[in-house]
């Protein structure tokens, strides 16, 4: 009870500060939404969009998918890479760690605030997709994007976290997070479909973490029934998520790197 | 009187190097204990060992009675941390990180009253982007205390105040310890350290080379300091044949500290003023400062 509190309180704290700062409210929101209307603009006139041989899905279901993915990836790992540098280098979290608290109640936090700010990212996508564009949302395809957002800031925080004890500035972490996403995105067929890519290329992308999840959440926007969940996503961001936490727990530090 | 601190030759490397070597000293409850010495000295190894984040390699550390390295909840609720370098979101306001920090401690300071006492009252509804350097140094002192601490823990507080601000904070100290507080001081300042700490030591190269009152370490060095500028075209070896005693110079500053002589001393150094017609360009004739003593003690500047 007392650790479920705590964590509330933390998430809230952060989450006060994330809708004061207009910085973090461009990169997690109105960049991907702004995105999602400028390609749905672009790419209207073909209605349809070749995602694999003899596959297609609808530009808007393809574009609403891989940017809620995208926008997803974009702001809780690069969100969590500066929040945690951050706290790190300002002594916050030696502090936090010497004051009468468990320490996974940070963790806790941080992976809560992201669920939050990222389940409000989804919500504000969905609902341009559906008012604007025309997207059909299902009730089951809304509680699968819903599943797949919760693995996703699962994966995502973990990996920014494993690689914390590399990051020694904050300013650092702001670049390093929007560059592995947008080098992902290219790669992952957010932008672009996977058809156009190098075949090796997407061979290497189905086992990093954005494509399955971007993939997932479009062919479930794009699928006439049910929730189609897909076995592979939960197995790579899962592997991914894991995989990194027992790094980070190897390897992460409390007092500033800093001296 | 109790301890709140017993340390028995603490020791800690760093791969080659001996951070802390073999240190030993207790802090009674309710005092300003100040460990003092140059960067590197081994004072912030010290307390991170004290605080939980060390592990000594030798030795033990029993800190309000429990091995640090087995910190609990409840030990936790009892210390403080005020730390040396420290910055904050600057989104909050002061009011709002301060109430976040005290729902983690079993029995918090309120915060309006923990403001009062650090001074900022009246920026507790401030984004803490906007306040200067000092009044963040004040939120750092205000989140060591608003868990109500027994044990304080301040490193290097003052760095970075100007004098005004510097004794102000003092008077903070100074007001926690009539609460009751225990408190560890790290410091570069010997002002500082002679008008707070009740007991000081003095570390240099991982080792404590002095300690005891300030009064005392300073009476135990002599009981008088001459200091006077090195005229022009005299050099030290001169002067001390002169005055039969061994001048010490730095920055053109010849001083010596003596005791019963220190008559003949003065005595001699006039005459040979008087006759040559060299000024003595401000002579003092002072009771030795904590400065002294930490000359004295680890051959260098603090």
């Amino acid at each position: 009870m007392r650790f479920i509190r705590l964590s509330l309180a933390q998430a809230l704290y952060n989450l006060r500060a994330y809708l004061r700062s207009a910085r973090t409210v461009v990169l997690g929101v109105v960049m991907p939404v702004g995105l999602l209307v400028i390609l749905s603009w672009v790419f209207a006139h073909q209605g349809q969009i070749a995602v694999a041989a003899g596959y297609q899905m609808s530009a808007i279901a393809f574009y609403a998918g891989g940017l809620t993915a995208y926008g997803l990836m974009l702001g809780t790992f690069t969100g969590v890479m500066v929040a945690v540098v951050g706290a790190r280098e300002a002594g916050w979290l030696k502090r936090f760690r010497a004051a009468p608290v468990p320490p996974g109640s940070y963790l806790a936090g941080q992976i809560l605030f992201n669920v939050l700010i990222s389940l409000g990212l989804v919500v504000v996508m969905m609902t341009i997709a559906t008012l604007v564009y025309d997207l059909h949302l299902r009730a089951a395809a809304l509680s699968a994007i819903f599943a797949y957002t919760l693995l996703g800031v699962f994966c995502f925080t973990a990996v920014a976290l494993a690689i914390t004890r590399l990051i020694t500035t904050p300013e650092m972490g702001s670049s390093v997070g929007p560059f592995v996403a947008i080098t992902l995105s290219f790669t992952s067929g957010v932008f672009l479909p996977p058809d156009l890519m190098p075949h090796w290329l997407v061979d290497v992308s189905n086992y990093l973490p954005l494509e399955p999840l971007a993939q997932s959440m479009q062919s479930v926007l794009a699928s006439s029934a049910g929730t189609g969940y897909q076995y592979r996503t939960f197995v790579v961001l899962g592997v991914w998520g894991v995989v990194s936490f027992v790094v980070a727990r190897l390897s992460f530090k409390w007092q500033p790197l800093r001296r | 009187m109790t301890n709140v601190i017993e340390v028995t030759g603490l020791t800690k490397r760093f791969g080659r190097l001996i951070a802390v070597d073999d240190v030993s000293f207790v802090v009674r409850s309710g005092e300003i204990f100040g460990l003092l010495g140059e960067n590197g000295a081994g004072k912030t190894t010290t307390i991170e060992i004290l605080e939980g984040f060390q592990k000594p390699d030798q030795g033990s550390a029993t800190v309000l009675g429990v091995n640090p390295v087995h910190a609990h909840r409840h030990w936790r609720d009892r210390i403080g941390l005020v730390l040396q370098e420290s910055d904050f979101d600057p989104l909050h306001t002061v009011n709002e990180t301060l109430a976040l920090f005290a729902s983690f401690f079993t029995n918090p300071r309120d915060v309006t009253e923990t403001l009062e006492l650090v001074g900022l009252a009246d920026r507790a509804d401030e984004r803490i982007g906007r306040l200067s350097g000092g009044q963040k140094r004040r939120i750092d002192v205000a989140l060591g205390i608003i868990g109500h601490p027994d044990l304080l823990f301040l490193d290097e507080p003052t760095t970075g105040f100007d004098p005004v601000a510097r004794r102000e904070f003092w008077g903070v100290i100074e007001g926690l310890r009539e609460q009751g507080t225990s408190i560890v001081l790290t410091t570069h300042y010997m002002e500082e350290a002679e008008r707070l700490c009740d007991r000081l030591a003095i570390m240099s190269k991982g080792q404590i080379v002095a300690e005891g009152t300030s009064s005392a370490l300073i009476s135990a060095l002599g009981a008088t300091t001459i200091r006077f500028e090195l005229p022009y075209g005299v050099d030290q070896s001169t002067l001390c044949t002169i005055c039969k005693v061994n001048f010490a110079v730095r920055d053109n500053v010849a001083a010596v500290l003596l005791g019963d002589d220190v008559q003949d001393v003065l005595m001699r150094l006039l005459t040979w003023s008087q006759s040559t017609g060299q000024t003595l360009v401000g002579l003092e004739v002072v009771r030795p400062t904590l400065n002294d003593v930490f000359l004295g003690a680890t051959g260098a500047e603090p």
